[in-house]
């Protein structure tokens, strides 16, 4: 690409004020350049997209075999068999492919779909469209990222079919089950373990390349009069979600790399003195308490990771379907720094019940209490925002009002466990499964449709089919509580467990436990309903109102919006506007001002209107 | 068909038209995407040097001992390695090709005989009496050395290609003019000597680090 060493205008003689690079210059992109390595970052969010949703079924499939399992613990299910072989053997799941199972599913929820579903797709969209830009700081390095979650993936698909199966020693690898590479002890410790490690360290550095072309994208690239104040909440969601992903990561990284070490090179950072068959192992000094920490470090900022983006989603669609400015502006961009700064000096509170300093405990159950205020401010907000407003209850919407539903039922029970001496009693139990699949499953899942419904007109110049919608947010919001509200009566149930008919305290539970299954099967079958409407209506769903300009390109705004993404091109050009990016004069949240519905935020302020701030 | 097509990203034409157009920090957005991995980096080897503190401060039979005296000497390899790059990028930006090769390829050599010095500590940290899988404080010279030198690998597989690009530019003076007038190689050899100057001083903190706590 010598062409670009000096501006092209220079090189070819001639000078295209307008557009630095005359299309007469550019390289026609091959289809395997448009479609696969693509650097553009409309086609890499729907990589992003379509990726996270294949995990998103993989991951719940899984929830819904092993909660088979556990509603019909003394059934059998011949056609599992057929469909799982030996890790089914009479239709009956083994043990040990249940531990794989329940570890797959939070590895593949927490990160592959929650984190590279949710931040990569809406990350990726969004940025360069709503602070406009062309595309990414680094649109190779955007590639590269994507393509190292699709290594991930593949690697961590590939283990489902090893001869020992996937890791099965929890989502979060404690040593020493994980730090030993001895399958007599657990089948997952083998190379199972040893692909979920690689494919982590995959995601990792997938997750590290985008963020810091999120946060240097945003930092440096935004279009003339895009003052930080001036970005939608979205955005700021998004960079302080790079941040935390940026800090917190390498300590994943650093835990992983021990963890590897002891198992392929003999060290013994982990273990210490381990007994196995009799034998003691030669493993002297470690500590798996170590792990913890390391783990944790990440562990913590990473449920925020989580949920930050679902949370800028969600302030917008409220705002946007509500047709009312968001309320609170400053204060929700400031409560996201708080959580970012605060989630750092919490993690030691999943630790609670490892011997942990209970004077040290003090000090993390203050912070993790603290967070609830920057959270209360989040949620107050919302509700302020959608507060007389002329709300439209449109799908996104809907499904924005479910996030914010959900999120405060999670949250209530957060504050419970954030107690030390609370979560000594409920440690490992139901009423913990379901405090965190509320407040970052669920809701997080609640921001993410939300997410797709609003922006899929952005994405494929249509709708999704409205039906359809209601009924997948009606079945998946009474059907999300009746799966994890009856968890909270749980509390004694440890988690985890294969089978509870050895226990007879436990059976007073058999009703919940069957209940809860019948439900998981019910939701799962209405997200296929959501994915069946994805697909149909990328090429059936109705099509947005358009307007066709003289330049031939076609635009519509179909929720009435005033961020800049709808001052693009439906027909999504490379480069993203079709002349110059338009400059930003005012904030992002003019609704029902001025007489006027909305006023985009391109448009300059009247005489006399005094700006936003 | 007058459909405009922007420009690719972080290109010249690019920076020309932000100039005009976008809040514009000053800082290109690709140096400061290497700046953010930095500080991502920092706290890989911040976690890693922490948990040596936690291991430390709980383990009983913790041994103290004395560095092999090769790790001094590959860190002043490594500082060498900083001021040859740094020389190098100057040269390329004078335009001095002749003298760029030379002490890129002298960066690159002296890289590499880091690399063999670490491997060099090893064996002394064996000899010593601490093998990889012996006493957890000599396990975590290994582990810093082993996870820095894969840092540096990287820094070198980039090296390489820039310099087999050099060399084979030799005979076009032109086109190695070009290479310097052209901001994106110029941004792009700055990326890289950066990035070397952040590994090299990484490993003189781990050095000094590893040091202090085994006096």
């Amino acid at each position: 690409m010598s062409a670009h060493t000096t501006t092209t205008a220079d090189v070819h003689g001639h000078v295209d004020t307008d557009h630095i690079h005359g299309h007469e210059h550019h390289h026609e992109p091959t289809w395997l350049e448009t479609y696969v390595f693509s650097t553009d970052h409309k086609t890499i969010a729907k990589q992003f997209l379509i990726t996270g949703m294949f995990w998103g079924i993989v991951g719940g499939l899984l929830s819904v075999l092993f909660r088979l399992q556990l509603g019909w613990p003394n059934d059998t299910f011949p056609f599992l068999e057929s469909f799982l072989g030996k890790w089914a053997e009479g239709g009956k799941i083994s043990n040990e492919f249940y531990l794989a199972m329940v570890t797959m599913h939070g590895t593949i929820l927490v990160f592959f779909v929650l984190t590279g579903g949710l931040s990569g797709t809406f990350a990726n969209l969004l940025i360069p469209y709503q602070i406009g830009a062309r595309d990414m700081a680094s649109g190779f390095i955007n590639m590269l990222s994507y393509w190292f979650f699709f290594a991930a993936s593949v690697v961590l698909f590939i283990s489902f079919f090893l001869q020992t199966g996937p890791a099965s020693g929890g989502w979060t690898a404690y040593p020493p089950l994980n730090g030993l590479r001895d399958i007599s002890i657990n089948k997952g410790s083998g190379l199972g373990f040893d692909m979920w490690a690689l494919a982590m360290t995959f995601f990792i550095v997938s997750s590290l390349l985008g963020g810091l072309n999120y946060v240097a994208t945003i930092l440096n690239l935004r279009t003339k009069g895009m003052s930080m104040m001036k970005l939608p909440l979205t955005i700021w969601a998004f960079m302080f979600t790079a941040i935390l992903g940026i800090l917190s990561f390498p300590a994943l990284l650093a835990g992983v790399a021990l963890l590897e070490f002891d198992r392929l090179l003999g060290t013994s950072f982990y273990l210490n003195m381990i007994v196995v068959n009799g034998h003691l192992l030669d493993y002297r000094g470690g500590s798996p308490i170590l792990y913890q920490h390391l783990f944790w470090f990440l562990g913590h900022p990473e449920v925020y990771i989580i949920i930050l983006p679902a949370m800028g989603i969600v302030s917008e669609v409220l705002s946007v379907h509500s047709r009312k400015p968001i309320f609170g502006y400053r204060a929700m961009v400031v409560s996201i720094m708080a959580i970012v700064v605060i989630s750092f000096l919490v993690w030691a509170h999943h630790m609670f019940v490892t011997g942990l300093n209970p004077n040290l405990a003090a000090v993390f159950v203050l912070f993790t209490l603290l967070i609830a205020v920057p959270s209360a401010i989040k949620v107050f907000n919302w509700i302020g925002t959608i507060w007389k407003g002329s709300v439209r209850l449109s799908v996104p919407m809907m499904f924005a009002i479910g996030f914010v539903s959900m999120f405060i039922s999670g949250g209530l029970t957060g504050l419970m466990l954030g107690n030390s001496p609370i979560d000594i009693q409920l440690h490992d139990t139901y009423f913990v499964v379901a405090h965190f699949h509320i407040v970052m499953g669920v809701a997080a899942f609640f921001g993410m449709f939300a997410g797709v419904y609003h922006w899929f007109p952005r994405f494929y110049g249509r709708f999704m089919n409205d039906t359809l919608g209601y009924i997948h947010f009606y079945v998946t919001l009474i059907g999300g509580y009746a799966i994890f509200f009856p968890m909270h009566f749980m509390t004694g149930l440890p988690r985890r467990y294969y089978t509870f008919a050895n226990f007879e305290t436990f059976n007073n539970f058999n009703f919940l436990t069957q209940f809860i299954s019948i439900a998981a099967i019910v939701v799962f079958i209405a997200q296929l309903i959501f994915v069946v409407n994805f697909f149909y209506s990328i090429f059936n769903g109705r099509k947005v109102d358009v307007e066709r300009t003289e330049d031939g390109h076609t635009y519509g705004n179909p929720w009435e919006g005033t961020t800049l993404e709808w001052t693009a091109p439906i027909e999504r050009i490379h480069g993203n506007w079709a002349g110059e990016i338009p400059a930003v004069h005012r904030w992002p949240y003019d609704y029902s001002v001025n007489d006027k519905p909305y006023i985009s935020q391109n448009t300059p302020l009247a005489p006399g209107e005094v700006e936003h701030t | 068909m007058n459909r405009t097509i922007a420009m690719k990203s972080g290109e010249d034409g690019y920076m020309q038209e932000l100039k005009g157009t976008t809040e514009y920090t000053g800082v290109h957005p690709q140096k400061f995407a290497l700046w953010l991995g930095m500080a991502s980096m920092t706290m890989f080897f911040a976690a890693l040097t922490s948990a040596l503190i936690l291991k430390k401060g709980d383990f009983k039979s913790w041994e103290n001992f004395r560095l092999p005296s090769i790790f001094m000497a590959s860190t002043a390899v490594i500082i060498g390695v900083s001021i040859a790059m740094h020389a190098a990028l100057i040269s390329y930006r004078r335009a001095r090709f002749s003298a760029f090769r030379w002490l890129f390829t002298l960066g690159f050599v002296l890289a590499v005989a880091f690399l063999l010095m670490q491997w060099l500590g090893f064996r002394a940290l064996a000899a010593m009496g601490f093998p990889l899988t012996g006493n957890i404080a000599g396990q975590f010279v290994y582990l810093m050395a082993i996870v820095h030198g894969a840092h540096i690998v990287i820094a070198l597989l980039v090296t390489g290609i820039v310099l087999i690009l050099a060399i084979r530019a030799r005979r076009d003076p032109l086109y190695e003019l070009k290479d310097v007038i052209n901001p994106k190689r110029k941004l792009h050899m700055e990326l890289l000597v950066t990035f070397w100057h952040y590994i090299d001083i990484v490993w003189i903190y781990l050095y000094l680090f590893l040091y202090f706590n085994y006096r």
